[in-house]
């Protein structure tokens, strides 16, 4: 049974999923929830998602949310088919995959997105953007991808030499900030624009990053 | 060499890792790194762990930062001392329950525990800062809700991945914590899933050893 991603074609945490998705061409069906309907608050969806939340798999009766959790889920059942996205036995190189990973949730998502939430999304729904709240938002990120350019002076990625997942889950907001009116992922050091150019002109962002297809999705 | 644990001996996410050494029994000596004089953020450290924030790791010259990922590392090399805190990788579907959970912790308890114990606790006791109620009375008002979310699951399960403590409980041990301390007693009285789950939690003896600060120099166990 084809794999049903429940989400929405344009929102961010769906889209990390599918860009997993698209790497490994997993077939998949997407499944739309509409937001601005309240589907994911309905009592069918937080039935599966407690937190009302998208996305959420249903792998043949097998149910996962937490996007980045789906992410490692798909790379692990699929270790052959496409890239592999979390490096394999090797103690150290788990270990700083992990760090980079970590690094991504902590000192990137809170600012990137709260950033976004306030120039993107609270307009989208007829809500007024706190000028203050986003300017301290990429006031923080700026300082915290000064700490990016140090280590990717070093590295290739964010995880290591090597492409990971800890690189991919940046994808989707990362890609946000230019709209919001923030060119930091280009703007500030060289190391920071080669990886970001790097990452977001993957073929896998570019067939999802104007929406997932609803419906069916296979590869060939 | 014994490990080297850079931190301070209060702080939230260098308990974190010092759960971890301690339910494993690995050896190991705290370097402090005194956060009131800033030593966080001088070029020697910032060198090792460039966003200047504790704990790091110096596993004989190998660092490892972000206390998350140095739990899994230390898991991951001693998994035959102590409990097995994350489930087999060969384990495709308990694996990714726990990735989940551990998702959870990050995404859904995490920022919103830490604004609670940050503003009524941390600022207060440590840096002799006001409480923003504002920002206080917001974040208790989202961790609430999230609880709500943790009451279902554990009221189907044992621990946030399942039936098997994990890093991913562990992993709520500071803050949790630190939101009792805060005047917030959201974990003891949401719901009795979420009470049942953070006493067994929160009266490891892990935590018991370390919850009052980490005792310095070289630690060994039995």
């Amino acid at each position: 049974m084809v794999l049903k991603l429940y989400g929405n074609p344009q929102a961010t945490c769906t889209k990390r999923v599918a860009v997993v998705l698209y790497e490994k061409k997993i077939p998949f069906e997407l499944v739309v929830i509409d937001l601005s309907k309240g589907e994911h608050k309905a009592p069918a969806f937080l039935e599966k998602q407690p937190f009302g939340q998208v996305p959420y798999i249903e792998d043949d009766g097998f149910t996962l949310f937490e996007s980045r959790a789906i992410s490692r889920y798909l790379d692990a059942k699929y270790p052959n088919k496409g890239p592999k996205l979390t490096p394999d036995s090797d103690l150290k190189a788990k270990a700083l995959f992990e760090q980079g990973v970590s690094i991504e949730q902590s000192n990137f998502d809170p600012f990137a997105s709260k950033a976004i939430m306030e120039a993107i999304f609270k307009p989208m729904f007829g809500q007024t953007k706190n000028d203050a709240v986003y300017d301290e938002a990429i006031k923080t990120l700026s300082a915290k991808l000064d700490a990016y350019e140090k280590i990717l002076a070093k590295q290739k990625y964010l995880g290591g030499d090597g492409v990971t997942l800890a690189d991919l889950f940046h994808l989707p907001y990362g890609s946000l900030l230019a709209t919001a009116g923030s060119d930091l992922m280009t703007s500030k050091g060289p190391n920071v624009t080669r990886w970001w150019k790097d990452i977001s002109s993957r073929e896998s962002w570019a067939a999802i990053a104007k929406g997932i297809p609803a419906g069916v999705n296979k590869f060939d | 060499m014994v490990l080297k644990l850079y931190g301070s001996p209060v702080a939230s996410c260098t308990l974190r890792v010092a759960v971890v050494l301690y339910e494993k029994k690995i050896p190991f000596e705290l370097y402090p790194i005194d956060l009131q004089k800033g030593e966080h953020k001088v070029p020697t450290y910032l060198e090792k762990q460039p966003f200047g924030q504790v704990p790091l790791l110096d596993d004989d010259g190998f660092v490892v930062f972000e206390s998350r990922a140095i739990c899994r590392y230390l898991e991951a090399k001693y998994p035959n001392q102590g409990p097995k805190l994350v489930p087999a990788s060969s384990d495709l579907k308990a694996t990714a329950l726990f990735e989940q959970a551990a998702s959870i912790e990050t995404a859904n308890f995490d920022s919103f525990a830490g604004k609670v114990a940050v503003e009524g606790y941390i600022k207060p006791q440590f840096f002799n800062l006001p409480k923003n109620q504002v920002v206080y009375d917001e974040a208790a008002k989202t961790l609430s809700a999230k609880l709500d979310a943790y009451e279902k699951i554990l009221s189907r399960q044992k621990y946030l991945a399942g039936d098997e403590l994990t890093l991913a409980d562990l992993y709520h041990l500071p803050f949790g914590t630190n939101v009792a301390a805060a005047g917030c007693d959201l974990l003891t009285s949401k719901g009795p899933n979420v009470t049942r789950w953070w006493k067994d939690i929160s009266s490891r003896e892990s935590w018991t050893a370390v919850k009052k600060g980490i005792p310095a120099g070289a630690i060994e166990f039995d």
